[in-house]
């Protein structure tokens, strides 16, 4: 006999006792009151024991399901009727949910699915595709915490600086310090208030050559919420060859000579003795002849120097060789010092005279970084005006030009109205002096076309998922060898673009892995799993959002059907029940009774 | 023999009191034991051995200076008859064998044995067992004190400590040295005694000489010192078992050593030279440039300051007087002395009073000095150059400013010369005037010099005779107005209640701010001037108006302008003829140079912080790292040398990681830290920039819009 049955036997008897006691009672006031007492209190008793449940129905469309992902709030969802689903790795905890090994079989065996409400932090891309066709709806969990976006070049030259930057999310109620450490010291920090977002910047010019681990490192009081790495490269400088043409020999390029030559850059110089007489420097580089300038000199250098009265010496010809240079590519500098141009070159900038302020030195601002040079003890009255297509790179205090820039063909040109800028190692401000001269030369040089690139998707590669390489290369139609260590890849050519390849690998280590391409090796990191947990999960709640938007566009019809499922009935009823019956039959005895 | 009731009476009693004594006297001597015990240990830090031994002790001390237990039952007996009366003396009988006892005694003895029931045994014992234990507290509470006198013994040494040296390192000594001393002898100028110290850092004065005591516990055949990885010296042992070293240097600069025993290198110990700082000197009278006006005393105090690390043994001043004018300025110069005596003190404040006069120094005539001091270990220092100038008033009454054309006010200047001039003329005839003509005189001037004062009022827009530098008093004027009868319907009576309106009479005039703020100056003197005229005192006067001559001058000075020279005209240049020389011999000059292969410091310093950057995450050296390892400890070395308290933690760190026992990533972010401090700032190269690789659709592309005409 089942159990519930000897309860009900039991309490049956109970109260055929409870009842014979009363009618044997002598005060037989309130009799009904007592028995009807009893028997609620000895019903309620049973309904204690044995829960009893009830059919109810819910209309919701039978071909949609409840996904729940990882992040999902147990509370948000417990609430909620119908079947859940969840994946074996995103198991909630406390939430009764089937769990389904892998979506795309799941979906094949159940046709008849057509909608799909998606709980948490949502699906990666891989798994979104699986759902094509079907309509979404995602329900997103609260904001991930920590640093949702982050970006930085994997690859950077010496001296270059490092930069840092993206977001940090701070959901909790206390304030975290956002740090930035490497290579044993801790460069900079910022602090983000409780429940803000705040974007970061960190900036470092690192000291190694190779490969470095950087890290941001959330910390809350004395708890360390993450430690993300930041890895990054730092490769050797290849050096740009610079040729001079001088009118005359003044310091300003005697100065600049002997800071190349220390430099060690290869470096040809050319100043005028006499006419047609020149007196030529070779520094770093083999010798050869630059009484005329023609395109086969200039194809070896990668920025060419000149002061506009050089410029106008030259002949005609050469002119048109440097022209020509620049169109294919090399840099070109010019010193000017006359308000009236010379040459056609120099006199796409168009210059104004300004007279100077008096006893007033010259502060020079760079325009890209905001970065103020010392000042330089010059009356300056010469500026430059702007056109359409240039770009200022050094201006002045009151915001009037210096240097400007524009771009010819696929060469660049500068111009310069600045006569000196060796006061600046007179005074020993060697280092701007180094900066000034890096940034002209940087913006000047021809740019140095690499044999082949390549990409990495996603931004942080992991541990056993999928990560793509796209290899571009120079000439089109080579099948490139991808290696990784031992392991031979099998690339695939782009359908449009011939020159362009890609091919796809599942990383097992974590940490600095190999990549060949044609014997060329480079370095790429995998991260492990747990690595920048936040913006990934940012990163999928974004592409969830993308691909549902998406998917409402071609909304599909849902049939909606009664659901039928059993429920409890609170137990808490019947013990309410049990509690009057019983305190009515207490009270009754004791009180009304004793009078 | 059996017992009798008494008797077994007198046996219970004594037996517990023996007991109870017996308890008392532990908790006693366990109070004792407790106490010494804790002073043995934690104040006289002996073994704590000790503690074991002495309970027993005291308790065998005590117990056999009063051996209770030879106390009869006799001793007990006596001791009731004189405790209870009731027994009448009749105690002993208890004891006797009832046998022998006579009739009379029987009867007695009956007659006890009935009461000794009734008999409450004697309280004293407990109570004196009471005391015992009171005593085993006050015991356990005084050694549990003791036990924490060293705590704030420390406590009281580290709050000492902290105030005079830095904290003392933990030291890693090799296994083989069982003792060792260090004695540091600063030098003699110093000052200061030797002292020893049982650390192998060392932090000595520059000069000191080290004498190093080194005891091992087994003979040992050689022990080497090393400075800075480079110099080995290897020590002799002091006696026949090879057990006692000792080494002396003297040390002159910072670095580090180590020994060696028995081949195996120990830590590295850092050595930090104190250096002898030179004098330091502050003057804090005169000003750096001083101006000596007609009328003042020729004279100046000098107070100076001066301050060393050991000793002063020297200061003088060194003065250069510079008289003359234009080409022929003459220089003398003298070595002047503070009458004191340097004994060698730490700090001197000097003074002394220099008088420009007995110098030899006329008006016009400029002194410079600085201070020379030198401490006891010869090292000297200077001050600045001060300055002391006398004015030269013959100068300013000179008319070489007047003659040569710009002259806006002339008038006003001569005034101020005529009343200097009349002054010194009034001064000069005092003795043949009579005392009211001399006053008439001098009253006279001031009213000339309250003239021009007015005079030159004006240029600052004073109107009223009252005021000087344009003070305005006249506010009053509102206050006043409230007492006149108010005039109704008046607008501007109303509006000049409520508005400030009269112009500030400053601003009417055209000078610059900084002018008139001479010219109030000016104005300042002379009213001193007048002063001292309208009062008689013509001498005093007399400073004031020099002074007041002195600013004018300036004034006329700044208000002149300066014409440059015009150029002289040259023959035109004929273009055509320029550089058409013949040039066919000249010769065109190549230099060719290529940068020699710079230090690979700098690359080697790189690379190894990759290296160990790479290292961190597990990777394991390699044979070719093992050589980069060593060029950056070489580095290091170096480094270290010259900044022991910077590099030597790394140094060490580095040579744990070289021997590569485990991986920690303390160590490394050490090394890390120390090499990017070795390679310091790094200026910014030009950075080529990188363009993707450009495949032929990309250049035709590009071809193809350049061919449209952009």
């Amino acid at each position: 006999m089942e159990f519930k049955y000897i309860a009900i036997t039991l309490c049956l008897f109970l109260l055929a006792f409870l009842l014979y006691k009363e009618f044997s009672r002598a005060s037989k006031a309130r009799l009904i009151w007592r028995v009807l007492a009893n028997v609620i209190a000895v019903a309620c008793f049973v309904l204690l024991i044995i829960p009893i449940t009830y059919n109810t129905h819910l209309k919701q469309s039978a071909n949609e399901i409840i996904l729940l992902t990882a992040g999902t709030n147990p509370d948000s969802v417990a609430k909620l009727k119908g079947t859940k689903y969840s994946f074996a790795s995103a198991e909630i905890k406390g939430i009764k949910a089937n769990s389904i090994p892998d979506l795309s079989y799941f979906l094949a065996t159940h046709k008849d699915i057509r909608k799909i409400n998606v709980y948490g932090y949502g699906l990666a891309n891989e798994e979104l595709k699986n759902l094509e066709g079907y309509g979404i709806s995602f329900h997103p969990s609260e904001k991930p915490n920590g640093i949702i976006s982050a970006n930085w070049l994997p690859e950077i030259k010496t001296t270059e600086q490092l930069k840092v930057q993206g977001v940090y999310q701070n959901s909790n109620r206390k304030n975290v310090k956002l740090l930035f450490k490497g290579l044993g010291n801790s460069i900079d920090s910022i602090a983000v208030e409780a429940k803000s977002t705040k974007s970061f910047s960190f900036k470092n010019q690192p000291k190694q050559t190779g490969s470095a681990i950087y890290q941001l490192i959330a910390l809350q009081g004395n708890d360390t919420l993450a430690k993300e790495p930041v890895p990054f490269l730092v490769a050797e400088q290849p050096q740009m060859k610079v040729l001079i043409l001088a009118s005359f020999p003044d310091f300003e390029y005697k100065f600049l000579k002997k800071w190349l030559y220390d430099n060690q850059y290869p470096l040809a110089f050319r100043s005028q003795i006499s006419k047609n007489k020149y007196s030529s420097d070779f520094l770093n580089i083999d010798s050869l002849n630059l009484n005329r300038i023609n395109t086969a000199s200039l194809k070896k250098f990668d920025v060419l120097i000149i002061d506009e009265e050089a410029l106008k010496a030259i002949g005609p010809d050469e002119r048109q060789s440097i022209e020509n240079a620049v169109n294919t590519g090399m840099g070109l500098f010019i010193r000017i010092s006359n308000p009236k141009p010379a040459t056609a070159l120099s006199g796409k900038f168009s210059r104004f005279e300004s007279p100077a302020s008096k006893y007033k030195p010259l502060s020079l601002l760079l325009k890209d970084e905001n970065y103020k040079f010392p000042r330089l003890p010059l009356e300056q009255t010469l500026f430059l005006k702007t056109a359409r297509n240039d770009q200022p790179v050094i201006i002045d205090g009151s915001g009037k030009i210096l240097v400007n820039s524009t771009i010819i063909g696929s060469g660049k040109i500068l111009i310069s109205s600045i006569s000196s800028t060796f006061n600046w190692l007179l005074s020993g401000k060697t280092d701007d002096y180094a900066k000034y001269w890096s940034e002209i030369l940087s913006k000047t040089a021809r740019k140095k076309l690499e044999i082949q690139s390549v990409k990495t998707f996603p931004q942080f590669p992991s541990i056993n998922e999928q990560t793509r390489f796209v290899v571009d290369l120079a000439e089109a139609g080579k099948v490139p060898l991808l290696k990784i260590d031992s392991i031979k890849l099998g690339p695939r050519q782009n359908i449009e673009l011939p020159f362009e390849w890609d091919a796809v690998f599942w990383p097992t280590t974590h940490g600095w892995n190999n990549l060949s391409v044609n014997q060329s090796a480079r370095s790429f990191y995998v991260y492990r799993n747990t690595d920048w947990q936040a913006l990934r999960n940012q990163q999928k709640i974004n592409l969830t959002h993308l691909f549902a938007d998406k998917s409402k566009n071609q909304q599909r019809k849902t049939a909606t059907t009664d659901l039928f499922y059993q429920e409890d009935v609170s137990l808490w009823w019947f013990f309410i029940g049990f509690l009057f019956a019983s305190a009515f039959l207490w009270f009754e005895s004791r009180i009304l009774d004793a009078k | 023999m059996l017992k009798t009731e008494g008797q077994n009476w007198i046996h219970r009693l004594r037996k517990r009191w023996i007991t109870l004594y017996l308890l008392r006297i532990f908790a006693i001597s366990l109070a004792i034991a407790l106490v010494l015990s804790a002073v043995f240990v934690y104040v006289l830090h002996l073994s704590p051995w000790l503690s074991a031994i002495t309970l027993p002790l005291v308790l065998a001390i005590l117990l056999f200076t009063k051996p209770i237990w030879k106390a009869s039952d006799k001793d007990f007996s006596r001791y009731v008859n004189n405790k209870y009366p009731e027994l009448e003396e009749s105690a002993d009988l208890l004891l006797q064998n009832p046998a022998e006892l006579s009739m009379l005694q029987k009867l007695q003895l009956a007659k006890i044995e009935n009461r000794i029931s009734e008999i409450s045994p004697p309280k004293e014992p407990v109570k004196r067992l009471y005391l015992g234990l009171a005593i085993l507290l006050a015991g356990l509470l005084m050694s549990f004190a003791i036990t924490k006198i060293p705590q704030i013994q420390k406590a009281y040494q580290s709050v000492a400590s902290n105030q005079t040296s830095a904290p003392v390192m933990e030291e890693n000594i090799p296994a083989e040295i069982s003792d060792f001393r260090l004695t540091v002898i600063p030098p003699v100028y110093t000052g200061k005694s030797e002292r020893k110290q049982k650390q192998f850092s060392v932090k000595a004065e520059i000069g000191a000489k080290v004498n190093w005591n080194i005891e091992t516990n087994i003979a040992i055949k050689n022990l080497k010192i090393i400075f800075n990885d480079k110099e080995s010296i290897v020590l002799k042992p002091q006696n026949p078992a090879a057990t006692t070293w000792t080494f002396s240097k003297t040390i002159e600069k910072s670095g580090f050593y180590q020994l060696e025993v028995e081949g195996k290198k120990s830590d590295l110990y850092q050595i930090e030279v104190i250096p002898d700082l030179p004098v330091h000197i502050k003057i804090t009278q005169p000003k750096q440039r001083t101006t000596i006006d007609i009328g003042q005393p020729q004279k100046f105090n000098l107070n100076v300051a001066l301050s060393d690390d050991y000793g002063i043994n020297d200061a003088f001043i060194s003065a250069t007087m510079a008289s003359g004018k234009g080409e022929g300025v003459s220089f003398t110069e003298k070595k002047l002395s503070f009458n004191t005596s340097f004994n060698n003190q730490k700090s001197i404040s000097l003074r002394r009073q220099i008088d420009l006069k007995s110098l030899g120094m006329k008006p016009g005539d400029e002194l410079y000095f600085f201070i020379k001091a030198m401490d006891n270990h010869g090292q000297s220092s200077r001050s600045d150059v001060y300055f002391v100038s006398i004015v030269d008033t013959t100068e300013l009454m000179s008319m070489a400013g007047m003659t040569n054309g710009v002259n806006l006010v002339p008038e006003y200047f001569r005034s101020q010369r005529q009343i200097i001039i009349d002054t010194e003329k009034l001064l000069k005839e005092q003795s043949t005037l009579s005392a009211d003509a001399f006053k008439t005189r001098s009253n006279d001037l001031g009213i000339d010099q309250k003239l021009l004062r007015l005079r030159y009022g004006q240029f600052l827009g004073e109107e009223n005779e009252t005021e000087i530098g344009g003070d305005h008093d006249d506010h009053d004027e509102h206050a006043e107005g409230k007492g006149e009868q108010e005039k109704f319907g008046d607008v501007t009576a109303i509006m000049d209640k409520y508005a400030h309106k009269h112009d500030i009479a400053e601003d009417a005039t055209f000078f610059e701010p900084e002018m008139k703020a001479q010219l109030k100056a000016v104005l300042t003197e002379m009213w001193n001037s007048e002063l001292r005229l309208r009062t008689y005192k013509p001498q005093d006067a007399l400073p004031y108006e020099y002074k007041a001559l002195r600013l004018l001058k300036d004034l006329q000075q700044k208000s002149r302008a300066y014409v440059a020279k015009t150029t002289v005209k040259t023959a035109a240049l004929k273009p055509e003829k320029r550089l058409s020389g013949e040039l066919d011999k000249i010769t065109q000059p190549v230099q060719k140079m290529s940068a020699a292969q710079k230090d690979q410091r700098l690359a080697h310093l790189k690379t190894a912080l990759a290296l160990l950057e790479s290292r961190k995450s597990g990777k394991k050296f390699i044979e070719g790292d093992k050589f980069l390892l060593s060029e950056t400890e070489k580095y290091m070395i170096g480094a270290a040398a010259d900044n022991p308290a910077t590099y030597l933690n790394a140094l060490t760190s580095l040579r744990k990681l070289s021997a590569g026992k485990n991986l920690q990533t303390k160590n490394i972010e050490i090394v890390q830290q120390a090499i990017q401090k070795m390679i310091k700032g790094e200026s910014a190269k030009p950075q080529t920039p990188v363009a993707l690789p450009a495949s032929a659709l990309y250049q035709n592309y590009f071809h193809n819009l350049n061919k449209t005409g952009r």
